[in-house]
Formats: C-alpha cells, structure tokens, sequence
C-alpha cells in the first residue's frame, strides 16, 4: 500500500516536473543595481505580476510563462551579452526591456540579428526601433508627446507666453523638439529654453531667469527626482504659474519631494490612478503596493502591459515560433494597455496611443484631458 | 536686478561646494590622497540627517547627529582604510577610496532603497525670506551661516590653538613636526574629524536643501569638489574657499548665458581648464 503510494507520489511529481518545464520562456531585462535601480525594481515587480496573473488564469497556449531576468545595470555593455545569453543559453521566444534607451538599444540589435521580437516597455530613444522589424515599442516616442504637449497648453491656456525648461539627454531633447516643431501653429510663444543636466537639483539661476520672463505658463521637460525640487523651487521663488511637465514626471516621488508645490501640476503622457478601466488597472496598482512596497510608478505599468501584449500576442498566433509571435504582435489592434488603449503599430513599430494628461490632486495623478489627435500624434516612420 | 541674484544664487552655491571641497583639501594637503569616499560621507551625512529626523520628528537631532556619525566614519577610514596603505604610492589608497565610495554608494541603495528618501517635515526649503528683493530660503541661508562660522572657527583654530598650530607645522613639514614632538597621527584624526564632519553636515543641508536624499547624490558633487581643490591649488584651504565661490558664481551665470551650449557641470570644467592653462598650480597654489 505505501509502495504504490510512493510510487503514485513519484509519477504525480514526474507529471508535475514535465508540465512545469513545458514553459513558454521570456527574457526580461532591467537595472537592478546602481544609479537607475529604483526604476529597474518598480518596472521588475510590473512585470512580476502581469507573468504571475497570466500564469493563474492558465498560461497561454496551455503553457505557464517563465520570465528569465537579468540585471542590466543600465549598461550597454551588460545588455549586449544578456541579449546573447536569453537567445542562445535560455532559448526565449520574446524579449520585454525593462530598462532606459542605451541598454534597450543595445540589445535591440541583437534581438533583430537573431530574429527574436522584442519589446521596450519605456525606453524612449528613436533607434530602438529604427534598426529594423523585430522591435516594438509600449510607449509613445519623445516627438508627439511633445506635440501633445503643445496641443494642451494651447487649449488650455490659448496664446499663452511659454518659458520652457529642458533636460539634456535624448529624453528631454526628443520632447522639446516636437513641441518646437508645433508650438507657434497653436499660438503659442516660447520666450525663452533653458536646460540642465540630468544631475541638477539647484535651479536658483534658472528661476530667477524665468522669473524675469513671467511667462504664462511653465512647460518643465525632465525626470521626477529633477522636477520635483524643480516645482518646489518655483513655488518658493514666488512663481505662481500653471506648471505643465513631461512624463516622466509621472512619480509618487514628486508629490513626496515637492509636497504641497506638486498641487495642480499637469503631466502630459501621465498615467490617471483613478481610471477605471481597463479593469486590470485598479487591482494592479493594489498588488503592487502590496508587492513593492511604495505606490505603482508609470514605468511598472508600462512593463506589466509590454509583457501582456506579448503574452496576447502569442496567444493570437497560436503558436511560440518567434516568427509568428513578430506578425501577431505588428497586428496588434486596440489592446487595453494600463496607460491607455494601443492602437496600432507602424511599419517599424512605433505605437499609436492617446495621450493622457494627468494632473496632481490630492496626493494623487488625476485624469485632466486626453489628446486623441491622429495627426498630431502620429507615430514617426523611417 | 538678475544679474544681482544670479550672483547670491552662486555665492550660495559656492559655500555648499566649500564645505564638501575643504575636507577633500585638507587630506591631500596632509597625506597627498585623494579621498573620493569624501563624496560618500557627504551622502552619509545626508541619510543620517533624514533618517533620524523622520523617525523622531526632530530635525534638530539628526542633524547633530549627521555631524557626528559623518566625522567618526571619517576617522574610521582614515584609520582602517588608507593607515594601513600610508607607506604605498598615492595611487593606491585612491583606488582604495574609488572602491570605498562605490561600496558606500551601492550600500545606500541597498539599505534605504534606490528610490530616495524625503524629510517628512520640512518646512525649510520652501520657507523664503526677501533680501533686497532676493528670494532666499531658509536652507540656504543655514548654508550660508554654517560654512561661515565653521570655517572661521577652523582658521580661528589653526591660527590660535596649540593643537592647530601643531596641525599647520604638521602640513608644512612632517618630520619636522615629528621631530618637535607633535604626534602626527592625532593631526590626521583631527584632520579628518573636522573634514568629514564638515561634509556630513554639508550633505544633511543639501538633502534639506533639494528635500530628496538619494544613494548617488554624492557622485555630481563629488567630482566638482575634485576640480574645486585642483583650482584652488591642490591643498592650499584658502585656495579651495576662493575657488569654491567662484565656481558657483561662474556655474550660475553659466546655466542662464552659456546653457545652449555646455552643460551647467561642464561649465566649472571648462574653467577649470582655462585657469589651469595660465596658472598650472591652481589659484594660490606653489609651484
């Protein structure tokens, strides 16, 4: 009696052991260590949770998902290998990248060489994709969030004087070019940019500067941990002006910074806490308090999305060959990602979104308006 | 009117530089090391500040504190870290230092949490007072004081005191000073007591400052302070004062009339450069 038992044991953990290596593989990339580790944990745990939901309902195609993470560093030097190492030692079928535009580019050419699709969840720069067929990518370029950026404050505040504060890495540059592009077609004047590096947290000569253009509005391109002593500052120095910021704004940490000052803060391309659709949104941000330990940043969403497109996209081709994952993902049709509904892909797989503009209330980001303008924010081709 | 302010602004600046720049000064005039590690206890002291200051409500506390803690790791370094290396080429106890500052760095991150930390109470940064129509805060006016009345305490030190004194002759010349019996291992304590607590106390302000203290917020001030005591004359004090209020002076006017073209942080570079090319000492270094 107990030897069948045992050996009912034994085969049951056989099965288990054979359905358990029956996993669909996805390579995931992110800093987890040194300067840009914060956004690597926040974009890990994102995607921790989508793989682990998509495992309870079942997996995709009868099989669980198996992410294999690697730690970045933010380097190129550290994405290259990695992109190597998910391709030939761990045999994925899709890769997400969790992490900023130089590692995300890096390992896109590999990605492509090796016909592996890959998709990066927020790194912004035009390159990533312009390498090729292979890659995706979930948020939308530097170009038209800048347009949308132009389109909004001209809407909101018609004609009004602009004084434009600008981050000098391809982040900042990107956004401020597309709002260059079309500021004057709306009706806008720009009296005057200023930049700063991406290490300043000292404004004071730039405030003074702004405070003598008392321009209408204040349009500040730059990270959360620059804008959020950034905000602070203005309002001490006296500027009472309506502050309009770029995405990456988009950080419980600005509100934690800059207190009080971050108030009635718009964020073009923010993420709306309070949305109610899609329906995953609210219990996202539930696990991954729970989860992180800290409330959702924007870069989690994006990844927790990247990864169920590609979880969809399988399930749309029916099949794990890398090949057919590529065309069902260029396919792509109105998926509900957190951030917004993606539209379609471009030829070289620029998404399209509405853009959401959020502003700071009551301790949160709060839906204000949303551009939906094909024109304007018309992903870039070739 | 904006050229006044921008003015301030960089004096101000300039205080906070001396006070990270003059404890990095005062341990190459002594032992000819160059302590990048520095940069970490600037950090350090800004995490002591924050973390004292939100778990007991009192920042009065953990700045005391910041101060403390910063110059005992200080000591601490000094002993445990480059003693041990005095008798090597200086190249070592820097790559020492290098090392030191990337574990401090890394063990911030791992303690704290990458994301960083803000004070929970701190009314201070966004509390201004019009001088002459200038717009200052309190911080920066503490800034201001307390690199002040440090540095004046510590010439009033060096000039007065026996023990300063015995500092001085130390840095001139150390055998000698050996050979008139002052211990130059208490000169070095003291050295880096004073240095280190000095930075400590400089990145508590500068977290108040920003109300963000991160674990790689030693980094940009770090390198700045390398090229402040290059500036001023490698070891020379008076040197790394002077050119401390000048780089913040020149950064400011910088990130308004040359921000099109370099970068703020380039900008005390490219000074650095120049003035190197017409005095290689440094401002008030010998040759």
């Amino acid at each position: 009696m107990q030897k069948s038992f045992i050996a009912v044991a034994l085969a049951a953990g056989l099965l288990f052991a054979g359905s358990a290596s029956a996993q669909i593989k996805i390579g995931f990339h992110a800093p987890q260590s040194g300067p840009a580790a914060a956004d690597g944990k926040s974009s890990t745990v994102g995607a921790e949770i989508a793989r682990d939901w998509i495992n309870e309902k079942g997996g995709v195609l009868g099989q669980k998902i198996e992410l294999v993470i690697y730690d970045d560093q933010n380097k190129p030097e550290q994405a290259v290998p990695i992109a190597n190492k998910l391709i030939g030692q761990d045999k994925v079928v899709a890769a997400v990248s969790g992490s900023y535009s130089a590692p995300t580019r890096a390992a896109a050419a590999v990605f492509q060489t090796a016909g592996i699709p890959y998709v990066s969840a927020y790194g912004v720069h035009p390159d990533i994709t312009s390498g090729g067929n292979w890659a995706f990518r979930g948020v939308t370029l530097g170009g038209p969030q800048g347009r949308g950026a132009a389109k909004f404050i001209s809407t909101k505040f018609p004609k009004a004087k602009v004084s434009m504060l600008t981050m000098n890495n391809d982040f900042g540059q990107s956004i401020a070019d597309g709002f260059k592009e079309d500021f004057a077609k709306d009706g806008l004047t720009l009296i005057k940019e200023y930049t700063f590096g991406l290490g300043e947290r000292q404004f004071g000569p730039i405030i003074a500067s702004v405070k003598a253009d008392n321009p209408d509005v204040i349009y500040a391109i730059g990270y959360y941990f620059v804008g959020g002593p950034l905000v602070a500052q203005l309002r001490a120095a006296g500027l009472k002006q309506p502050i309009v910021g770029a995405q990456a704004f988009d950080s419980m940490k600005l509100m934690e910074i800059a207190k009080d000052a971050a108030t009635g803060v718009f964020v073009v391309g923010g993420m709306d806490r309070l949305r109610k659709t899609p329906p995953d949104l609210q219990p996202f941000e539930a696990e991954f308090k729970k989860r992180a330990g800290y409330d959702t940043e924007a870069v989690a969403a994006n990844c927790y999305s990247s990864l169920m497109l590609v979880a969809d996209a399988i399930k749309r081709a029916g099949s794990t060959d890398p090949k057919k994952i590529r065309d069902a993902l260029a396919a792509t049709k109105d998926f509900p990602m957190l951030t917004g509904t993606l539209g379609y892909f471009n030829s070289i797989g620029e998404m399209y979104m509405p853009l959401e503009v959020t502003v700071v209330k009551d301790g949160t980001f709060e839906g204000a308006a949303v551009i939906d303008d094909k024109t304007i924010l018309a992903p870039p081709g070739k | 009117m904006l050229f006044v302010e921008l003015a301030v602004k960089g004096l101000v600046y300039g205080c906070m530089y001396a006070m990270m720049a003059v404890g990095l000064t005062l341990v190459y005039g002594l032992l000819r090391i160059l302590h990048i590690a520095h940069a970490g206890v600037f950090a350090l002291g800004a995490y002591v500040a924050v973390v004292v200051a939100n778990a007991t409500g009192s920042l009065a506390l953990g700045f005391a504190l910041a101060l403390v803690v910063s110059a005992i790791v200080g000591v601490g370094i000094y002993r445990f870290a480059y003693q041990p290396l005095l008798g090597h080429p200086p190249f070592v106890p820097m790559i020492v230092s290098i090392g030191l500052f990337i574990v401090m760095q890394e063990g911030f991150r791992m303690v704290f949490e990458a994301y960083g930390i803000s004070f929970d109470n701190n009314p201070y940064y966004t509390s201004t007072v019009a001088i002459a129509g200038i717009n200052l805060n309190y911080v920066e006016i503490a800034m201001v004081i307390a690199s002040i009345v440090l540095l004046v305490g510590f010439g009033l030190f060096a000039s007065l005191t026996r023990a300063g004194i015995g500092w001085r002759a130390t840095v001139t010349d150390p055998q000698m000073a050996t050979s008139f019996g002052i211990d130059p291992v208490r000169v070095r304590y003291i050295n880096f007591l004073f240095g280190s607590g000095l930075a400590g106390l400089a990145g508590a302000l500068v977290g108040l400052l920003n109300n963000y203290v991160e674990p790689t917020m030693g980094g940009l001030v770090s390198y700045k302070a390398l090229a402040i005591i290059v500036l001023g004359g490698l070891g020379s004090v008076r040197g790394t004062l002077i050119a401390s209020l000048i780089l913040g002076v020149v950064e400011s006017y910088g990130a308004i009339y040359l921000a099109d073209v370099f970068d703020r942080d380039a900008i005390g570079f490219l000074f650095l450069i120049i003035v190197l090319m017409v005095r290689p000492q440094g401002l008030l270094g010998r040759k």
